[in-house]
């Protein structure tokens, strides 16, 4: 039998049985479309954490920590077994360039945190800053940019986030009186004091007064807070604070940020630090955890609409056995001028997958369909949610990649052919004369 | 010396009914030449449809063996059977055993997509054939809309189709009133004129007219015209 002969039989047979063919694909639309709503609301829920993640650091960058001493090493993404007695390992500038030299690796930079504690005044207000030194001459080179002033570095001058101004606040402040708002701080002298005790517990203290020549822009990230000066600044008033001179080389540095060129290879390059005896840790990692979540999230959704389907699959077994009942002088008749039995099959087989198909068809156009209205509902609420927390608002609800439908529309034409197996079996291997005397 | 078409030997089929073993046919031979209008007779129950449908490959033997046209049927497995029924028999049925959505023309060629035809050869043919059966201008019509005589010939027509040596009808004018019936045993009887091999089950005695060949079936076994007679007027003598 020719295909095209079998596909207009097929269509034939099921136009002739459009009332029931439509009600049992009705059960069919619904289960696809549960399956397309659900699949695209997990998917369109991951999206969106993914958006807010992406706030939470650049994700092709990875934070080496030297070990120090023994103890077990907790490193996120895997690697270097826990447990195990770690040796010291320090970040010097020759493993620096060990780091550097790893495959895949854009630029390794090195910073250090003040030991001391430091405040910062402006004016009248009083303010805790987040110093890090960078051993850059331009934080452009970190790929931070700025919405007022330069990116540059120096000394004397300090690039800060925008939200380092929200850390200041105004000690002589009375309860119940108005706080002051964030002061502009785009090219003001701020003063930077810092303090040191000795052995007697008495105070030394340090003023400096330091220009404000950058704001960078917002990343939702570790930049937003801090204040950047250079390292060799960091490192001179570290120095001061411990009366001593510090040696990188020997010491090692107490911290290094390694850029990935490929986004792709984070978790590799951070395994690799890793086993080189190194703390490492990436946000990837935390990311990678948050999206098998809603991997596992896609599946439970996919199967509650899985069941649906397997109702719907029940409901076709059903029309099919039916229908071959009804049939069965058709089918002695087909056997008697020659249709074989793989004709029969074929032909009983089509139409269940038929049926399932036309389900399919009509439960991704629902389901897209109402994937769209929930998009428009929920993202005029949630925008008006987000305003009023002060947050970005969520770009999609919903949302529904081109392989789901694709694979939707296969699936349901797949339930319908297995929920026809066993009566297109039946249908097939009947004795013809008994169906030709069927009555 | 031709040979037999058809050659039937010891055939039997049994049937389980309700615990009880029904013979329908125990122990049968025949030969049928080709080219013959032969015609079954027997009363019912006497096993003639099951003989007929044994001999088409629409159901198999107990035991015994059929040979059409040299191949033995029993040896073969059901996708042999099919194109047995497909190439070598037309089927004709007592109710016709039209598709009631389709219609005369589509009917008639519903047989040949099995046999993979295009379809334009496939309405040429079948158009062709209700040409000879004397329905050339009813091709577009339904079966509801067709008197029973004419869906008859539809339904003969379509046994036609894929050009079969050897046609087999059950009752065929059963259904049917005589003046109908006389037209389909006319048909009939054309086409074993025209070179084929014709077997007809039937209680109409009108059909012995056109037959070359008689064979009287009584419970199961094959008898001669004389006993067959002798039994009918003892099932009609008042006891």
């Amino acid at each position: 039998m020719r295909f095209i002969d079998l596909l207009r039989l097929i269509f034939g047979n099921l136009s002739r049985r459009k009332a029931r063919v439509a009600l049992t694909a009705i059960g069919v639309v619904i289960g696809t479309a549960a399956v397309v709503i659900l699949v695209s609301l997990a998917i369109g829920l991951q999206k969106n954490a993914n958006e807010q993640l992406y706030g939470i650091g650049d994700l092709t960058q990875i934070q080496v920590s030297p070990t120090y001493g023994e103890g077990p090493v907790t490193v996120a993404g895997g690697g270097a077994g826990a447990g195990a007695p770690a040796q010291t390992k320090l970040l010097t500038n020759s493993a620096l360039d060990e780091l550097r030299a790893i495959p895949g690796v854009e630029w390794v930079v090195p910073r250090e945190f003040l030991m001391s504690g430091g405040y910062v005044k402006f004016q009248k207000l009083e303010g805790w800053a987040n110093i890090i030194g960078v051993a850059v001459d331009d934080l452009a080179d970190l790929g931070l940019e700025t919405s007022q002033g330069s990116t540059a570095l120096g000394r004397g001058i300090i690039v800060v986030g925008p939200m380092v101004a929200n850390n200041f606040y105004d000690p002589r402040l009375r309860p119940g009186q108005e706080p002051p708002p964030p002061p502009d701080l785009y090219d003001q002298q701020i003063q930077f004091i810092i303090s040191k005790w000795d052995s007697q517990g008495n105070e030394t203290r340090k003023t400096m007064s330091l220009r404000v020549t950058g704001i960078l822009t917002e990343t939702r990230g570790e930049s937003d807070w801090t204040v950047y000066v250079p390292l060799d600044q960091v490192k001179a008033w570290n120095e001061w604070t411990m009366n001593r001179r510090i040696n990188y080389n020997k010491e090692g540095y107490s911290m290094a940020v390694v850029k990935v060129r490929d986004v792709d290879r984070v978790i590799e390059i951070t395994d690799q630090i890793a086993d080189m005896g190194f703390q490492a840790y990436t946000p990837q990692a935390f990311v990678q955890g948050i999206n098998n979540f809603y991997v596992i999230l896609q599946v439970i959704f996919g199967g509650v609409g899985a069941i649906a389907l397997l109702v719907a699959a029940i409901g076709i077994a059903n029309t099919m056995a039916m229908s071959i009942l009804e049939r069965t002088r058709e089918i002695g008749l087909m056997k008697a001028v020659g249709a074989t039995n793989r004709d029969v099959l074929a032909i009983f087989l089509g139409e269940a997958s038929g049926i399932g198909f036309i389900g399919g068809l009509g439960g991704v156009l629902v389901g897209w369909l109402a994937g769209q209205a929930i998009n428009v509902a929920a993202i005029v609420y949630l925008a008006n949610q987000a305003g009023q927390a002060g947050g970005a608002p969520p770009s999609v609800a919903v949302y529904t990649p081109l392989w789901l439908p694709v694979f939707a529309l296969l699936f349901s034409t797949l339930i319908g052919m297995i929920s026809g197996l066993y009566p297109a079996l039946r249908a097939a291997t009947m004795i013809p004369v008994m169906a030709l005397k069927y009555e | 010396m031709t040979h037999p078409f058809v050659h039937i030997t010891s055939l039997k089929k049994y049937y389980q009914m309700g615990g009880t073993t029904v013979r329908a046919l125990d122990g049968v031979d025949l030969e049928i030449m080709p080219n013959t209008f032969t015609v079954v007779m027997g009363p019912s129950g006497s096993g003639k449809s099951t003989l007929l449908y044994l001999l088409g490959g629409l159901d198999r033997a107990t035991s015994g063996d059929i040979r059409v046209n040299g191949q033995s049927l029993t040896d073969m497995d059901e996708n042999s059977l099919a194109l047995f029924r497909r190439r070598t028999i037309g089927f004709v049925f007592q109710s016709f055993n039209l598709i009631p959505s389709m219609t005369a023309l589509q009917n008639v060629a519903f047989p040949m997509q099995f046999a993979g035809m295009s379809p334009a050869k496939r309405s040429e043919q079948a158009g062709r054939l209700l040409e000879l059966v004397g329905l050339g201008d009813r091709t577009s019509h339904r079966p509801t809309e067709l008197s029973g005589g004419q869906q008859q010939r539809v339904a003969i027509a379509r046994a036609l189709v894929n050009d079969p040596q050897l046609i087999l009808a059950d009752e065929p004018t059963g259904n049917l009133d005589t003046a109908s019936g006389a037209a389909i045993m006319q048909l009939l009887s054309d086409l074993h004129c025209s070179g084929r091999t014709v077997l007809v089950v039937t209680h109409d005695a009108r059909m012995m007219r056109f037959a070359t060949h008689q064979i009287y079936l009584l419970d199961g076994h094959v008898v001669s015209e004389e006993d067959y007679q002798s039994a009918a007027l003892e099932v009609m003598r008042p006891s």
